[in-house]
């Protein structure tokens, strides 16, 4: 008992310790996801590479998604001890402008390499990917080549799909389906729904259970073969190529209006465009850098699909509409 | 009386935190304003045709689930109770303390290992719905059911079955008048713990059960208080499912009846053995191979992983040492607020006053419905302007977890304490046997086992939790759910079985180390 409690109090220390350590030095704060503050996501070596060039210590608070991120702002208002927040998406960035939280960046990009224009005052992006369904190349030797084919062909594959209430890709399908088959996504709703085999609460599940063997395909996006070619040597992965084209989602970041330390903030931004960020992005993130050329990129992405053309709808209507569609899926999912 | 009283004070303190830490949030999110965007949406859930849909369901498969998970758990149980000397028996026990640690994510992939199509025993797409569901959920509750009513067998006195054996009883009458009036002591209780646990359940039922025509009410909380950002529409829904389950408990706790305790000194000990063993011993081996296959196939996955890589990462043990200290402090906390709340409405029940004393009870056993994520946004408005909640993480995470495995320990330690409150009560009156010296000498050595049940238990659970720990983010250390979230986030998957392998040793450890170390050396 003596030894668990002096086992209790040594680990109650080390912890108290480690709040305290934490001063000197300016921090720059940055909210973001999870998995990119993972040991295998980027943010160990953009935490590395920045703070050897700041002189300031780099804090990365993972929170569970960008949803997440942009309701913790909400709640503490000006409260805030974030500088930035790194990891919000397309769907996201009309709300979090309406909110009033962020300022203006003030960066020009000197390059891009996203399919098209970028021009925002408050947000900048970082990377991009675009949803696809993957597939095992020897378990389905002939996909769908579009969403028309796999929504029309009820003998085709059978699917696994987030749920749009809880997840960013789930959400992708539903703008991806609308962008496509726009008045008439119910009826596509209804005929696909019969080779849906589950909705899972996040991606993570619908993966697992893919590479249970659940299903022929899984919703994920077009850079997720690359991870097991790079990480895995495994070729045996491809995600199909819809001839309508791939819904894209363009990953962003921002300023926080309350920053007490806009140009620290500002410093990172330009960080986050340079070769150094970008670079590190490919095999830990799994999506295209926003500026790195194609030409830059790991070579096994040669292999990769080509997405294009890139479909997105616009911010307002997204953020004016969703949750209307999203309860018209719900009626007929639930039929 | 002055007992009494000093108890009165000491649980209305507890309860005071209780209510704090999950009436507070509630209160805080409902004042929400000034917030940019916010506009609180319609608030009549009642002329929704979704949420009257949602919480019909919510209903219909948690009830389903409970009688799948507790009814056989009662036989389960009683195969238990009779085969004392079941080889391998303290070890199965310690097994089924494993599905409570389990995070949702990976008993899915466990499930779907057995049942999937690729799976051990393939139920195809037809696991996909109802079956799926309950199928998950037995295996989360059958085994915490077996576990909580394990024990009333053994407050059968001895001279009970002797009796019995002398009158002659057949199975049925023993059954009928020694085992079943000693298990309406505790069965209520469970049924309603399962049921929580289920009503409650998320990740399970949305990926599980084939789509959005399997939605809970948490679900519908989750999505309010995260995609739509209506707080107070979330905190709206909140408390109709606390008011159900307020009136499911009302109910089920009426069912509950305290067994006459008689003032007898003879300690309780092994019950005589019942017959029929083969019966009895295939009952053991089909709820033990039942909740042992996903948990196999895990440990196949994870044997087939990159077993080196992942444990020789110093994030790891850094993530393990995190769990282990938020498990045993949450556990700590727990039972400390269990005990007060228990001890007070023992001494209430054996007052008369019973009413009362169940409401103590309900005020305790009910808390686990309110979902963390409400709780947590609470806390974060309420805290955020005054403290710097990054660093308080910690505490934060273990006082939620302490509140949400109070069930646990009301469920596992009441039936015990009040049947010894009722023994011993007067003598210690008569003996002047009070505070400390009576918990030296008459409760601890007695009520060892249950507290060591009840901490393990809370520990487990709080071991495994998600949800709380995700919600403030991790400035520093993850814990291992957390981590094995994170890889499978990152695709990889190998390696968060391996993680979740490792999590599952931990929370064996700990379970037997705490049932070792409070309740002593006999075998539950």
């Amino acid at each position: 008992m003596y030894m668990v409690l002096r086992f209790l109090s040594g680990t109650l220390l080390a912890l108290l310790l480690s709040f305290v350590a934490q001063a000197a030095s300016p921090t720059l704060v940055v909210y973001t996801y999870d998995s990119f503050t993972s040991e295998w996501g980027p943010g160990p070596q953009v935490k590395a590479a920045f703070e050897a060039q700041c002189a300031c210590s780099l804090e990365l608070v993972g929170l569970e998604d960008g949803v997440s991120m942009l309701n913790r702002l909400k709640l503490e208002g000006g409260n805030t001890r974030a500088d930035l927040l790194l990891g919000i998406d397309t769907s996201l960035t009309a709300e979090a402008r309406a909110s009033g939280l962020f300022e203006a960046h003030r960066i020009t990009m000197q390059k891009s390499s996203l399919p098209q224009p970028w021009q925002d005052d408050l947000f900048l992006p970082y990377d991009y990917g675009y949803f696809a369904f993957v597939y095992n190349k020897e378990l389905l030797e002939i996909p769908p080549t579009s969403l028309r084919q796999l929504v029309a062909d009820e003998e085709g594959p059978t699917i696994l799909i987030q749920d749009p209430r809880t997840s960013t890709p789930g959400l992708g399908l539903l703008l991806w389906i609308k962008k496509v088959f726009g008045d008439e996504s119910d009826q596509a709703w209804t005929r696909l729904s019969k080779r849906i085999v589950t909705v899972s609460k996040g991606w993570s599940e619908a993966y697992g259970l893919f590479l249970k063997g659940e299903a022929d395909m899984v919703l994920s996006y077009t850079t997720s073969p690359a991870y097991h070619l790079i990480a895995e040597q495994d070729a045996r992965f491809a995600a199909a190529r819809f001839s309508e084209g791939h819904y894209q989602q363009i990953e962003v970041a921002g300023l926080v209006r309350s920053s007490q330390q806009k140009q620290l903030a500002r410093d990172f931004l330009e960080f986050m465009l340079s070769d150094s960020f970008q670079s590190i992005i490919p095999t830990t993130n799994w999506m295209y850098p926003a500026t790195l050329a194609r030409a830059e990129l790991p070579a096994d992405f040669d292999q990769l699909i080509d997405p294009s053309p890139a479909l997105l709808l616009n911010e307002e209507l997204v953020a004016s509409k969703r949750k209307s569609w999203v309860d018209d899926w719900l009626e007929v999912m639930s039929r | 009386m002055a007992r009494l009283n000093a108890r009165a004070i000491t649980a209305g303190l507890v309860l005071a935190i209780l209510a704090l830490i999950v009436l507070a949030p509630m209160a805080g999110l409902l004042n929400l304003s000034g917030i940019p965007g916010y506009e609180p949406g319609d608030l009549r859930f009642w002329e929704s045709g979704y949420i009257r849909r949602v919480l019909f369901f919510s209903l219909w498969q948690a009830l389903l689930s409970m009688l799948c998970s507790v009814l056989p758990a009662i036989l389960v149980a009683r195969a238990f109770a009779s085969q004392a000397d079941f080889p391998l028996r303290g070890l199965l026990l310690r097994l089924f303390a494993l599905p409570l640690v389990v995070p949702a994510v990976v008993a899915v992939m466990g499930v779907v290992s057995v049942y999937g199509s690729g799976g051990w025993l393939p139920l195809g797409r037809s696991l996909y719905g109802l079956n799926g569901i309950l199928l998950a959920h037995v295996f989360f509750n059958l085994p915490l059911a077996v576990r909580l009513l394990l024990p009333q067998w053994q407050t059968i006195p001895p001279h009970h079955w002797q009796l019995g054996e002398q009158l002659g009883m057949n199975a049925w009458q023993r059954w009928r008048f020694l085992e079943w009036p000693a298990l309406r002591e505790a069965l209520p209780g469970v049924m309603l713990l399962v049921f929580m646990l289920c009503l409650t359940s998320f990740a399970v039922v949305l990926t599980l059960g084939g789509g959005p025509k399997s939605t809970t009410l948490e679900v519908a909380i989750y999505q309010s208080l995260r995609f739509d950002f209506d707080p107070a529409r979330a905190v709206v829904l909140a408390l109709l499912q606390l008011s159900i389950c307020t009136l499911v408990a009302i109910l089920t706790l009426r069912l509950q009846r305290l067994p006459e305790v008689e003032i007898t000194l003879v300690s309780p000990s092994k019950p005589i053995v019942v017959r029929q063993n083969l019966l009895n011993t295939l009952l053991i081996l089909a709820a033990g191979v039942f909740v042992a296959m996903p948990l196999l196939s895990m440990l196949i996955d994870a044997l087939g992983g990159p077993l080196w890589q992942v444990i020789g990462t110093t994030r790891l043990w850094r993530s393990l040492v995190t769990t282990l200290f938020i498990g045993l402090f949450a556990a700590l906390f727990s039972v400390a607020a269990g005990w007060f709340l228990l001890q007070y409405s023992a001494s209430l029940s054996l007052a008369g006053k019973t009413s009362k004393a169940h409401l103590v009870d309900l005020a305790g056993s009910i808390v686990y419905v309110v979902p963390p994520l409400v709780i947590g946004s609470g806390l974060f408005v309420l805290l955020s302007p005054h403290f710097d909640v990054f660093a308080w993480v910690y505490p934060i995470v273990i006082a939620i977890n302490a509140v949400m495995g109070l069930p646990f320990v009301i469920r596992s330690l009441g039936p015990a304490l009040r049947q010894n409150h009722a023994r011993y009560h007067y003598l210690c009156q008569s003996l002047a046997l009070q505070g400390w010296n009576r918990f030296r000498y008459l409760e601890w050595p007695l009520l060892r086992r249950p507290l060591g049940l009840a901490a393990a238990l809370v520990a487990a659970l709080a071991m495994g939790d998600l949800g709380v720990i995700a919600l403030f983010g991790t400035p520093h250390s993850a814990t291992l759910p957390l981590l094995i979230y994170q890889q499978l986030g990152a695709y990889m998957i190998p390696h968060a079985t391996v993680t979740a392998l490792l999590l599952l040793l931990l929370s064996l450890t700990v379970f037997w180390g705490l049932e070792r170390a409070i309740g002593g050396k006999t075998d539950a």
